[in-house]
């Protein structure tokens, strides 16, 4: 039941795939300028110029460039990077784990964090600690993600230097061989515990910076469902028969007050993934986002659309598998195709 | 536009509802900070001590001064005054907020509505090209946008606002789709009313809590995001101040001149802080209301 | 993705014992960073990072003299010409990273593959060179299509390619025999002989690269072992990781107000690379009214502030980014005229010239734009309306992204009046700087952005291009010189003098001693640079 659903999502997923690729082809029509002048760099001759654009399609109609891009994408070839002159599909290999990891790790800071500080702060509700939470959560979301990384690096690049600023490793650590492109996997894999140790801590800061707009949006609303589940008779009743307190939060009224707040999990993913360009720039992280911020600026066609695809179908598989854990965790919910 | 909440809820005669969000502390001081940034940001020719320093002059005499009279906050790279600055920064973004919404809002809330209430082909294509523009990260697809165009304050706007309008056809289909089955419709059809006079006499009213709400709150958000396009470079462009280039360039003479970046992004920070206090304040006073 | 040759190289590395993933001995790393992107292909050469990357992963024939303008031998020993012929004889021994031999056919391999490949610096040889072969394994001669002085100095942009390890890497492409002349492969890959071999290579964050021990020269005594050249790392990292002393040497382009900060704290020395070739100019728009008329454009070039200028770039009493300049030529060059006046603002001579003007600055509307991905000009733009307003004109200020520049300033319509350029000598050479800003035969490109067109300047553009003698030659660059001063075709702002922030125990003896300084750009040679700790 439901994997016949997941395979429904799924469909819908790739009609909306389908979507997000027209609709950026769409846009980079009205780009003013020439990707292939741009791409060669203002030295170039007319027929270099001419040569490429002929080479890349540039000159055929949308359509007909979209089909080229379809028939190429079903290869698995997503083009050719200008600016890095390399395939976008090499480009994404290399960049993409780097930010994955980024966002995965910055997504457990959040729930660790951001779920007690609201189950603490409905605990509380009214107290001290309720306005602290309340507070440590509004400055989270309220606060631009790149702040954060200007901060934190202002913070322990000069006044409390115990935690390396950028990079990925410290340089006498040697680069794991490239299994998964997650470095705290391959570090494991290559039985190397300092190098793992050495990817986490080059992790934190950049991780915290990313995490804390979803961290305080996650202690928001497991909050306020937990208040509302809170006001419910059962707990009422819970409390009537002098269940301890701690029982009754992590007992009855957690696990409700958790599913809303897992489905806007999904979202924050996506926020995420989108906050990664600023964090990314700050710490010199060798990802997708910052080489997206650089294609961009480059008006590099192929790449740019292959990242926003990328990025794209990154979220929605991310939102399916938060649809199915709810689906597991709650099984009366019934996964929808177009969920609200 | 300015401060959309209280106007409204009077109105409903929500005396409960405004009640509610002036007995909240942290309601009415967000009040006092949108308040008191939109007035600034109003009278900013007569409320800042250097109005010639929003355009391109530069006293390089001055440059880079740390905080001191006559310069309360410093000065830029060029010798500018940051406060002059910040507060025109801050007419820049409330301008952008309310230019993206006031366009945003309107087609969302069309689509939404339409889609929720007509079902079947209308809604099925219209929530697939909703879920087309929520499947990619805003900033996302913000900045490809930008890419795309050269950056100037209008191509800002306009690519914030193609990724915001179906955060508001989300929610008011959702709405739309529950009262549409209530009983005032099912009445309303049976009279044989027309569908604008379903859709907007009937359905939009029972939607405007929501939509208030979540425009309030977006004014902070809209801002959010413009000053992360603009920290990218692919925002409003310089002379003409703006708080994320602000933070960004000044984040290049960190830790040295810090008042360069750390004002503009408090700066940020409380405006978005004041919309959202207020937005959370009204989202209660509602729910008070019933 | 092949995945499954991922899961047998996870299970392959989880049997390798975990000492082989440790570094076994202290070595030598030099640090370094600039912009994005690191391209190694020595085809594909354009900025200064790919430069510095090409000087040390390859060899030329010539290179840049230390401490004057023009060569010194490199790869070649020596050499003979008529003006149309220029044959070398190669140095005997050398070899490549490969192990191969280092020969007359390799030479003539790499300038057919940069040629063919038309990227980079290849419109130095394009056109130019009629025929190129080996006459024995250690001479290679040049038949050029016309006598072209400038062809010794174009010689260090030419790095020599290994053509066997290049064959043996190329892939199916569209050069016939050659494939792709390995384009693919050589984007991560080396094929070089020079001092330092490629480890590992990410064109957008970094390149390593290792000692190379049988390179020909040898080494300085605390040579690096390894060299991590990075790119993109913002300003305050950089700044936070230098006072950290985990950066060795930083990129030119921290703004003055950084430098002097770090100037001043405890391990950190500064340098400077002033190897005389880089000019900033104000380019003026000659095609345009109101400065179509030569007076109109002397009023601005007298109207300048040169002293704020100046001051803007200071980082110190010692250190700044700029000193003035005498002409067009900066002072690396063959022609550089010490003797002339300094530049300096002169208002009253700047309304007399108005006054010969043909033009009413009233109603003479001047557009200035400004690079947006250099902040740094923005207030020299700003500098510029103050001025210029004070003769009346109205100025507009209008920042342009450099994509959108360089293909506005090809036109002159679109051209805006007044655009601060940097422009290079790429060679050593005053022709490869001037003939492509000046001369009317080259195609309009943004080093043209004046859109001169003068029959005298022509002519002894022509004349330092035939004629080989160099005590001949210099007399006609200095006339140039002069001339374009008198014409303005641009107001020549300021020589650049990139400051570098180094780490104290790190001695790079071309930027530290006068006397051993190259023409920029070729000055970061990592094989002279010692790490005394």
């Amino acid at each position: 039941m439901i994997w016949k659903s997941a395979l429904r999502r799924l469909g819908a997923a790739l009609i909306v795939m389908v979507g997000i690729s027209m609709l950026i082809f769409a846009i980079a029509r009205v780009m003013p300028g020439d990707p292939a002048r741009i791409a060669l760099g203002p030295n170039a001759s007319a027929a270099q110029v001419a040569a490429l654009r002929a080479e890349r399609h540039l000159d055929a109609p949308l359509p007909i460039q979209y089909w080229e891009f379809v028939k190429a994408l079903s290869r698995g070839d997503l083009g050719k990077s200008l600016y890095t002159n390399r395939p976008v599909t090499t480009d994404i290999a290399q960049f993409l784990p780097a930010t994955l990891e980024l966002v995965i790790v910055s997504a457990i800071i959040m729930v660790l964090i951001g779920l007690p500080i609201g189950i603490l702060s409905a605990h509380f509700r009214g107290r001290l600690p309720d306005h602290v939470g309340r507070l440590i959560a509004l400055i989270g979301v309220c606060t631009p993600a790149f702040v954060w990384g200007v901060i934190l690096q202002l913070f322990f690049g000069y006044f409390w230097p115990v935690f390396p600023i950028e990079g990925r490793l410290l340089e006498s650590t040697p680069v794991p061989p490239d299994v998964t492109g997650f470095f705290l996997v391959d570090t494991l894999l290559a039985g190397n515990v300092p190098a793992f140790f050495d990817a986490l801590h080059h992790l934190i800061l950049p991780a915290v910076a990313l995490a804390m707009a979803g961290l305080g949006q996650t202690a928001r609303l497991t909050r306020s469902n937990m208040i509302e589940v809170y006001d419910r008779p059962y707990i009422e009743m819970a409390r009537a028969y002098g269940f301890r307190p701690l029982r009754i939060a992590t007992r009855y009224a957690f696990r409700p007050a958790f599913i809303p707040t897992l489905t806007i999990l999904g979202l924050e993913f996506a926020a995420m993934l989108g906050n990664a360009f600023l964090v990314e720039k700050v710490f010199g992280w060798p990802g997708i986002s910052r080489y997206g911020v650089d294609v961009i600026i480059r008006k590099d066609l192929d790449a740019i659309v292959g990242t926003v695809l990328i990025i794209a179908a990154a979220f929605l598989i991310m939102n399916i598998v938060v649809d199915i854990l709810v689906s597991i965790i709650n099984p009366r919910i019934r996964l929808a195709a177009g969920r609200g | 536009m300015s401060e959309p909440g209280s106007p409204v809820i009077a109105k409903r005669g929500g005396s409960r509802a405004v009640a509610a969000f002036f007995g909240n502390p942290l309601s009415v001081a967000g009040l006092v900070i949108v308040v008191a940034i939109v007035l600034l940001a109003l009278a900013a020719d007569y409320v800042t001590p250097f109005p010639e320093h929003v355009g391109p002059i530069g006293d390089f005499a001055a440059m880079s001064a740390a905080p001191a009279s006559p310069y309360m906050l410093g000065t830029d790279t060029m010798g500018r005054d940051l406060f002059t600055r910040i507060i025109y920064g801050y007419r820049l973004s409330l301008i952008m907020a309310v230019v993206v919404l006031a366009i945003a809002t309107p087609i969302g809330v069309i689509v939404g509505l339409v889609a929720g209430y007509r079902g079947g082909w209308t809604e099925y294509v219209l929530m697939r090209i909703t879920d087309v523009f929520l499947a990619v990260p805003p900033l996302v697809l913000a900045m490809a946008i930008m890419g795309f165009l050269e950056p100037t304050l209008l191509n800002g706007m306009l690519a914030i606002t193609a990724m915001w309008w179906p955060w508001y056809a989300r929610l008011i289909y959702n709405v739309t789709r529950a009262e549409a089955s209530e009983g005032y419709v099912l009445a309303a059809e049976t009279v044989g009313a027309s569908t604008a006079h379903i859709l907007f006499r009937e359905i939009l009213p029972n939607c405007w809590p929501s939509i208030l709400t979540k425009m309030t709150l977006d004014v902070g958000f809209v801002i959010l995001m413009a000053s992360s396009l603009s920290f990218l470079g692919l925002g409003v462009q310089p002379p003409t101040p703006d708080l994320g280039s602000m933070v960004a360039e000044g984040a290049k003479y960190m830790p040295d001149a810090w008042w360069l970046s750390l004002w503009p992004a408090i700066a940020i920070l409380l405006v978005v802080l004041g919309f959202n206090l207020v937005g959370d304040g009204l989202r209660e006073a509602f729910e008070a209301e019933g | 993705m092949k995945l499954s040759t991922k899961v047998l190289a996870s299970v392959a590395m989880l049997a390798l014992p975990a000492f082989l993933a440790t570094p076994s001995f202290a070595e030598r790393v030099l640090r370094l960073d600039e912009s994005p992107i690191g391209e190694i292909d020595p085809s594909k050469v354009t900025d200064y990072a790919d430069t510095v990357l090409a000087v040390n992963i390859y060899d030329t024939l010539v290179y840049p003299k230390a401490g004057g303008p023009g060569v010194e031998p490199l790869l070649a020993t020596e050499w003979t010409t008529d003006g149309k012929t220029w044959t070398f004889k190669l140095k005997d021994g050398v070899k490549f990273h490969s192990g191969n031999p280092l020969t007359a056919d390799d030479v003539v391999f790499s300038l057919n593959r940069m040629i063919a490949m038309g990227q980079g610096f290849s419109s130095l040889f394009a056109g130019r060179v009629e025929k190129v072969e080996a006459v024995d394994p250690t001479t290679v001669k040049f038949t050029l299509t016309e006598p072209y002085a400038p062809f010794l100095a174009a010689l260090v942009r030419l790095p020599i390619v290994d053509s066997k390890t290049v064959l043996a890497n190329k892939a199916e492409g569209k050069y016939g025999e050659f494939g792709d002349y390995a384009e693919a492969w050589m984007s991560s890959h080396d094929a070089g002989s020079g001092a330092y071999k490629v480890e590992s290579q990410n064109p957008q964050s970094e390149t390593v690269m290792v000692k190379f021990p049988d390179y020909f020269l040898g080494f300085a005594e605390n040579a690096p072992d390894k060299v991590r050249y990075r790119y993109g790392i913002e300003a305050p990292t950089i700044r936070a990781l230098m006072s950290r002393g985990e950066h060795d040497i930083s990129d030119l382009w921290l703004p003055p107000e950084v430098i002097r900060a770090l100037a001043g704290e405890k391990g950190i020395k500064l340098v400077t690379e002033a190897g005389g070739a880089t000019g900033e100019y104000i380019k003026l728009n000659t095609a345009r009214a109101p400065l179509d008329d030569v007076h109109c454009r002397l009023a601005l070039t007298y109207a300048f502030d040169y002293e704020t200028t100046l001051k803007i770039l200071k980082v110190n009493d010692k250190y700044a980014q700029g000193i003035p300049m005498k002409g067009p030529l900066p002072s690396g060059l063959l022609g550089y005229d010490k003797d002339l006046p300094d530049y300096k603002q002169d208002m009253d001579k700047a309304k007399e010239e108005l006054a010969k003007c043909k033009y009413d600055p009233k109603t003479s509307p001047i557009d200035i734009a400004w690079i947006a991905e250099v902040p740094a000009r923005e207030r020299i733009a700003l500098l510029m309306q103050a001025q210029f307003s004070k003769l009346g004109f109205p100025v507009k200020v209008i920042k342009t992204p450099w994509a959108l520049v360089s293909e506005q300033v090809t036109k002159p319509d679109t051209a805006p009046h007044a655009v601060e350029i940097a422009v290079a000598a790429v060679t050593p050479d005053p022709d490869s700087l001037l003939y492509n800003m000046y001369s009317s035969k080259v195609p309009p490109t943004w080093m043209s952005a004046e859109h001169l067109k003068d029959a005298k300047v022509d002519e002894l553009l022509e004349a330092g291009r035939t004629e080989t003698d160099p005590a001949k030659r210099e007399a006609i660059y200095k006339e140039l010189n002069k001339t374009l001063r008198d014409l303005a075709p641009a107001i020549n702002a300021y020589e650049f003098t990139g400051v570098m922030v180094v780490r104290d125990p790190v001695g790079v003896p071309k930027l530290e001693d006068k006397s051993k300084q190259t023409l920029d750009n070729f000055n970061l040679v990592f094989r002279d640079i010692s790490i005394a700790e």
